[in-house]
């Protein structure tokens, strides 16, 4: 379990927190959806989250982050790595740069922990199962669209079993199809156990897998609840985010004065 | 005078250089590569000594003020034998080493793999800048960028094109660094390696012979024995 | 005003590659607004980089307003064609927005009056006006993006191609993307974008275009493009219509690809 306590951020150099008193807890066999405007602190967060702010990021961290009850701040970055895995938005940065290969590629994580041959490769066997790239396994990483780069290091993040994973919206380079092969992923690693944490545009998305969301807005927590209630929520809009098509279409049916058969068949069509 | 013969260059040539070249199926590439390589110094041994060889008597041709020697001429191929040979030896190991081979096998005897990082990133840097740049010079191609004009519209167009690559990678610093650090990268020690290049006994074996065999023959030329080899 | 065709365009990669578009026939007239869907792979961005010579068809042609595109240079087709690329980081070089902007419409050879009002709205149209003297890299990585479409829109080209343009954005800066796209549409130019977003594409534009491994599968409206009756050719290529098209098919209401035309035919009045 990761815990935040109200947790205020800077980075350094800034004139403004980019997070004030933020508490949540992400809970085992959870998925915690994390929604708001650009620059609302979704980043900052999930940076808090892993450990790398504010160890590599730099910057001032008042408030507590705890794994498991036991507070973080003395533990190191790669003592962090094995227990929450994090992956970005944009792939290019998240690859190596030092694999020949996208089999090489996903094993990176185990490799640095030193974690047995064996299971090494059982590890990269199945991250690569779980995104269905194992026909990638033997193409050089660096000449892979932007859209199978990102599957590459979602896969990356897989390999290292991870009981927390933290991503930032990981989705916002795919297409479809590689949009919902991440959702079931993830959805997958919930089921048996993992705490997952997942910033994200896509409302939709959300929909489909989290059972709770929070919702930032200038660095705050100013929502915090079950997956469906948020989403219906109609301070969502105010704060920058688009909600799902359902809520959206049924908001828009409302405020159109639509005569009560007309919403009535509507209801029925979206429920069925 | 002299250096010291041919023969000696020749055999370590044809066994150290020729046989392994053929046997990796190289020999054209070695051959061009390294002649390549030995000309600008091969050249000019050749030009200094067939002319300007202090006490060589034996004339071979005169060219104007210049006179050419057959001593001269003796001692330059025996010291484009020299070059050739170390141009060869170099030239057979790079083409027969994958950089990460070398640097994986290192790691295994001992380097830090954050060295070993450094030095294989390094390696890789270069084709990724190069797709950047691409990418970049076709972004501002796309507005308008001229590059196929006269030689001021293009150097105009070096800041447009060496800010993106230069301003992007420094950008990406930080990112890539936190990614490596999530992916354990600092974690102290050593860690598991899927691979590394085999090594035989045999292998073993010829690398021993190699290295004592330097301090041998500097020994056995000292004491006047291997005089046959020049 | 330009009209653009592509005449039996066959693409392969350099050195015996993959073909990436397979006799692709394609006439968009002037000041129409397109959409290029498709997974990641099947020639979507290969397509538009035809538009402006960045790629040679390697059989077929390409033609503006009838004449074949194959002897100009790329600068010369810039001022036909103004292409936003997906990354922006990959053409931001610029110490200020401003400079940034201007780079464009001044290969273009814009100056003085005309040059300034260009930038100006353009700033104005992506809400970067405030921003006029900051480094584009203390932007927020989707505010450059907004840049990005801004520098190329500043151009003033009959025809604005955009490559992914609300990839990363929140709500705001999909509305901000539209408006533009409005705008531009407005002023009679010709606007092609490629998207993921079948909601953004079934709301803002007048044809959707579908590709499947190089080939043309669908060229319609968003009310066909997304009706039951192709439903199929787009599941095919792992594209789901917009949730608005899917209850109106199930109510029988015909095509309604948006909330609006949903609501429309909902309504009292309309047949259905």
């Amino acid at each position: 379990m990761l815990t935040f306590e109200l947790v205020t951020y800077r980075y350094a150099g800034a004139s403004q927190p980019s997070l004030r008193d933020v508490s949540l807890e992400l809970r085992e066999g959870e998925v915690l959806g994390l929604v708001g405007a650009s620059e609302a602190g979704k980043t900052t967060l999930c940076l808090v989250a892993s450990g790398l702010a504010p160890r590599t990021a730099g910057g001032t961290l008042t408030g507590r982050v705890l794994l498991d009850g036991e507070d973080t701040a003395p533990l190191a970055m790669h003592e962090l790595a094995g227990r929450i895995g994090i992956a970005f938005a944009s792939p290019a940065t998240q690859l190596s740069g030092v694999a020949a290969t996208v089999y090489e590629e996903v094993a990176f994580g185990p490799m640095n922990l030193g974690v047995p041959r064996r299971e090494l490769i059982a590890r990269t066997d199945e991250a690569l199962a779980a995104l269905q790239i194992e026909p990638l396994a033997d193409r050089d990483p660096a000449q892979l669209s932007g859209g199978q780069q990102q599957l590459v290091a979602i896969a990356g993040l897989l390999a290292l079993r991870p009981a927390h994973l933290v991503l930032d919206e990981p989705t916002a380079q795919l297409d479809p199809a590689g949009t919902e092969m991440v959702a079931a992923a993830l959805a997958g690693l919930a089921a048996n156990g993992a705490s997952i944490l997942v910033a994200e545009q896509k409302t939709d998305l959300l929909a489909g897998i989290c059972s709770r969301i929070v919702a930032l807005d200038g660095g705050r927590a100013v929502l915090d609840g079950l997956a469906a209630e948020i989403l219906a929520d109609p301070r969502l809009a105010d704060l920058g985010v688009a909600p799902p098509a359902a809520v959206r279409l049924r908001r828009a049916a409302a405020d159109a004065d639509l005569p009560p058969a007309a919403l009535a068949r509507l209801e029925g069509a979206l429920a069925g | 005078m002299g250096v010291g013969g041919v023969i000696g260059p020749a055999l370590l040539i044809g066994a150290g250089v020729v046989a392994p070249a053929l046997a990796a199926g190289l020999l054209p590439r070695v051959a061009r590569t390294a002649t390549l390589m030995s000309l600008p110094l091969g050249i000019s041994a050749l030009l200094v000594n067939l002319f300007l060889l202090p006490g060589a008597t034996e004339v071979l041709f005169r060219i104007g003020p210049l006179t050419a020697t057959v001593e001269g001429l003796r001692f330059a191929v025996e010291i484009l034998l020299r070059i050739l040979a170390i141009t060869g030896a170099i030239t057979l190991f790079y083409l027969t080493t994958a950089p990460a081979a070398l640097v994986l096998d290192l790691e295994r005897r001992g380097v830090s793999p954050r060295v070993a990082f450094v030095a294989l990133a390094s390696v890789q840097t270069v084709p990724a800048m190069v797709e950047r740049a691409v990418t970049i010079t076709a972004a501002q191609r796309a507005r308008g960028l001229d590059t196929e004009g006269s030689i001021w519209r293009r150097l105009r167009g070096v800041l447009p094109l060496a800010g993106p690559v230069l301003l992007g990678s420094i950008a990406e610093v930080e990112e890539r660094t936190m990614a490596l650090e999530a992916r354990g990268f600092t974690r102290p020690g050593s860690r598991t390696l899927l691979w590394w290049p085999p090594d035989s006994t045999l292998q073993r074996l010829a690398r021993w012979l190699l290295v004592l065999a330097v301090p041998l023959v500097i020994v056995a030329r000292a004491l006047g024995w291997l005089g046959w080899l020049g | 005003m330009t009209d653009l065709t592509l005449d039996a365009v066959t693409y392969r990669y350099p050195h015996g590659g993959a073909l990436a578009l397979d006799g692709i026939h394609l006439r968009i007239p002037a000041g129409q607004r397109v959409a290029l869907v498709g997974q990641n792979g099947s020639g979507k961005t290969t397509l538009v980089r035809h538009l402006n010579g960045l790629l040679r068809p390697t059989s077929g042609r390409v033609l503006h307003d009838g004449d074949d595109v194959a002897g100009r240079t790329v600068a010369q087709l810039a001022r036909s064609v103004g292409l936003a690329f997906q990354d922006p980081d990959r053409q931001i070089f610029a110490a200020s927005v401003r400079s940034e902007v201007e780079f464009g419409p001044r290969n273009l050879g814009m100056r003085g009056g005309a040059l300034r009002a260009a930038v100006d709205g353009a700033l104005a149209g992506v809400g970067l006006e405030a921003e006029a003297g900051t480094n584009p890299y203390d932007l927020g990585a989707s505010r450059r993006k907004l840049l990005a479409l801004a520098s190329v829109q500043a151009m003033g080209t009959p025809v604005l191609v955009l490559d992914e343009p609300t990839t990363g954005q929140d709500m705001r800066g999909v509305e901000i993307v539209r408006r533009v796209i409005e705008a531009a549409h407005a002023a009679g130019r010709t606007v092609i974008a490629i998207s993921h977003d079948m909601e953004f594409v079934a709301g803002a534009f007048d044809r959707v275009v579908v590709l499947r491994a190089g080939k043309v599968i669908l060229d319609r409206t968003p009310a066909s493009v997304f009706g039951e009756a192709a439903w199929d050719a787009l599941r095919s290529t792992y594209l789901e219509p917009p949730l608005s098209a899917v209850i109106g098919s199930k109510l029988g209401l015909g095509g309604t690809p948006t909330d609006g035309a949903l609501l429309a035919a909902l309504a009292p009045g309309s047949p259905g």
